[in-house]
């Protein structure tokens, strides 16, 4: 039996007497790939944005291998081993690809102890290790800024392997994207099981099929199901709710 | 690679900016403008430490002035008591003159209680108090209000408009506490620094040495400080703050670090230039100086340490030399205003970013091998 890597419990926020998230309540073990589906509103993001300390939760818990992170300030949840990959690509535009690499290599975070010039070893191998999985070597001198959109969400997604998140969020890591950048985006994907626990967030049921193991589907906040994709595809609460009557297509 | 002749051709800059100004008098043996060239090779430090808040950390301080001032107010404290005009007061000890010339009948001739707030001169009676009070109060100062500032997120223009507030306040406060500090008037006849027996009279060509060194000095700590991964971690929070708190960083330690440090290079500017001009004034903190400071820098280049110093340094020179010619002398202002509209408009990285495109666009004539070719995806 695998260890818990992210444990979520009771988790929910209301703005304004409105429920985004409510009571959300699910565990991802360590080495798992969990999809999360849901119609829009559903709370996906929010839950995303909840566990990363983006937005403050007003109930519940969540615990990262068994340390508790809830409401914590950003860079604290980052360090604790949370990696987190936005919808619109958030890179740094005005670095090299290269650069936006050495800045994921977050090993050291305090001002002083970065006072020095060049990387260390372990760092500048890792780097390597993603460049070659992402396939960026090309354009190592590129600004950022300057890359296609595929290019900058596969930047984005090296930059949370450079920066060796535990358990890497990724919200809908294949908009915006062509069929031939949504193959590779799962072949990506599909290297990092297991060494890294990953929650998608994802509309396309063709790229879910491709990576999902479980999947959990929120409806209203609320968790709606939870389990393979047979099994979600045969819940009925789930087809009322979501897919309507044609299954998962 | 690009890196490599981007980089030879920044170190030649560096290195021939630096060779230029420390032999600088050898061709030059007019001491007035070799004094003159040292005060614009001051504001070019200031250059630097814009360039730093505004084009690495995205930091756009309109207060600059604010910690110049203080840097300058306080070593021309020290310099003050060490002027003729303190000390021939019939006193044992040192007391300013405008002291003297204001305190009420019967007040005693001494440091500690001429008036309210004398007894804060005290400590500056040790020439090496003011200068390290010099570094030490306006980086202080920078850490005690940048720290608010960051760790509430504040960005953009209400860190602009709380900077520029600031400058204003505290030039009100100065201007105010006129029995210790001389008010509108300022600190003037002041005494030279004298280090080891040596005085630096400001129209020596050691006093130009002494600026032209502190400012190679400061250029090139600072230009390792950006290239340090710290540095790179700034530039980082500057383009999205939000990933670089995602990856780990605590954005608001590294803005209000470079702040300071940009603030502790003010504060340097302020002590060299008290010693180039013999004078302590609140016009130091007029709004119209920290913005001057920023329009160099954005003429020179925000995004280049080097680019904001030369264009503090080339808009000084130009405008001291326009302004003896007596058609020029009013016309001044309205040109420099139009020269960063257009900079703005039409060169947004100044002259620094002309050169770098000059150098990209020579360099790959000069490369080996094929050009770099178009992104290619692996079509499956």
């Amino acid at each position: 039996m695998r260890k818990p890597a992210l444990t979520i419990d009771g988790l929910g926020v209301s703005f304004g007497g409105f429920k985004a998230v409510d009571g959300f309540t699910t565990v991802v073990n360590d080495g798992e790939l969990r999809v999360v589906l849901g119609p829009n509103g559903a709370g996906k993001t929010t839950m995303m944005d909840l566990i990363s300390g983006k937005t403050a939760a007003t109930e519940g818990k969540v615990y990262l291998y068994g340390q508790e992170i809830t409401n914590k300030p950003e860079h604290e949840i980052a360090r604790a081993g949370i990696g987190r990959k936005f919808q619109i690509p958030s890179i740094f535009r005005d670095l090299r690809v290269r650069e936006n690499l050495e800045v994921a290599a977050a090993r050291e975070t305090s001002v002083f102890r970065n006072l020095r010039l060049g990387l260390r070893k372990e760092e500048r191998d890792r780097i390597e290790e993603v460049i070659d999985l992402t396939r960026l070597g090309d354009v190592l001198d590129t600004r950022a800024g300057d890359l296609s959109h595929g290019q900058m969400q596969w930047l984005e997604l090296g930059m949370l392997i450079v920066q060796d998140a535990r358990v890497i969020l990724l919200d809908e890591p294949t908009a915006g994207m062509t069929q031939a950048e949504t193959l590779k985006t799962s072949r990506i994907i599909n290297e990092l099981k297991g060494k890294h626990t990953l929650i998608v967030v994802e509309h396309d049921m063709a790229f879910v099929r491709e990576i999902a193991e479980r999947i959990t589907v929120m409806h209203m906040g609320k968790l709606l199901a939870e389990g393979s994709i047979a099994q979600i595809e045969a819940d009925a609460a789930v087809r009322e709710a979501y897919l309507g009557s044609g299954g998962i297509h | 690679m690009t890196i490599t002749t981007r980089g030879i051709a920044e170190s030649l800059a560096y290195g021939g900016f630096i060779a230029a100004i420390l032999l600088l008098p050898l061709v030059m043996d007019d001491v007035f403008w070799l004094n003159r060239i040292a005060k614009y090779l001051v504001f070019g430090m200031l250059g630097v430490a814009i360039a730093l808040s505004w084009g690495y950390a995205g930091v756009l301080n309109l207060g600059q002035g604010l910690f110049f001032g203080l840097g300058a107010y306080m070593v021309a404290m020290s310099l003050k008591l060490q002027s003729y005009t303190s000390l021939q007061q019939g006193s044992d000890t040192p007391v300013p003159d405008f002291m003297l010339w204001n305190a009420e009948p019967g007040a005693p001739t001494d440091l500690c209680c001429i008036n309210q707030g004398s007894f804060l001169w005290i400590p500056f009676q040790a020439q090496w108090f003011g200068i390290v009070m010099a570094l030490i109060v306006p980086t202080l100062i920078a850490l005690a209000l940048a720290w608010p500032i960051f760790r509430l997120r504040v960005s953009g223009v209400y860190v602009a408009i709380i900077t520029l507030a600031m400058v204003l306040l505290v030039r009100l406060l100065i201007i105010d506490a006129q029995p210790i500090t001389n008010g509108f008037n300022g600190l003037t006849d002041l005494g030279w620094l004298t280090i080891g027996g040596f005085e630096f009279d400001p129209y020596l060509v050691e006093t130009y040495y002494l600026v032209a060194v502190s400012l190679a000095i400061a250029l090139l700590a600072t230009r390792w400080l950006v290239s340090t991964k710290a540095g790179l971690i700034l530039q980082s929070t500057r383009d999205d703050a939000n990933r670089a708190r995602y990856l780990g960083y605590n954005v608001a330690a590294y803005q209000v670090f470079f702040f300071a440090v940009s603030a502790g290079i003010a504060g340097f500017a302020g002590l060299l230039y008290v010693i180039a001009a013999e004078f302590a004034s609140p016009s130091f903190m007029d709004l119209a100086f920290s913005i001057s400071m920023v329009v160099w820098a954005a003429v020179g280049g925000r995004g280049s340490l080097l680019g904001a110093c030369i264009g503090a340094i080339l808009i000084n020179t130009i405008e001291a030399t326009a302004s003896e010619t007596e058609v020029l002398q009013e016309a001044w202002k309205a040109i420099i205003g139009l020269v960063f509209v257009l900079v703005v408009l039409f060169m947004p990285r100044g002259l620094a970013g002309v050169a770098l495109d000059a150098v990209a666009w020579i360099a790959p004539k000069r490369k080996l091998g094929p050009a770099p070719l178009a992104q290619q995806e692996p079509a499956e």
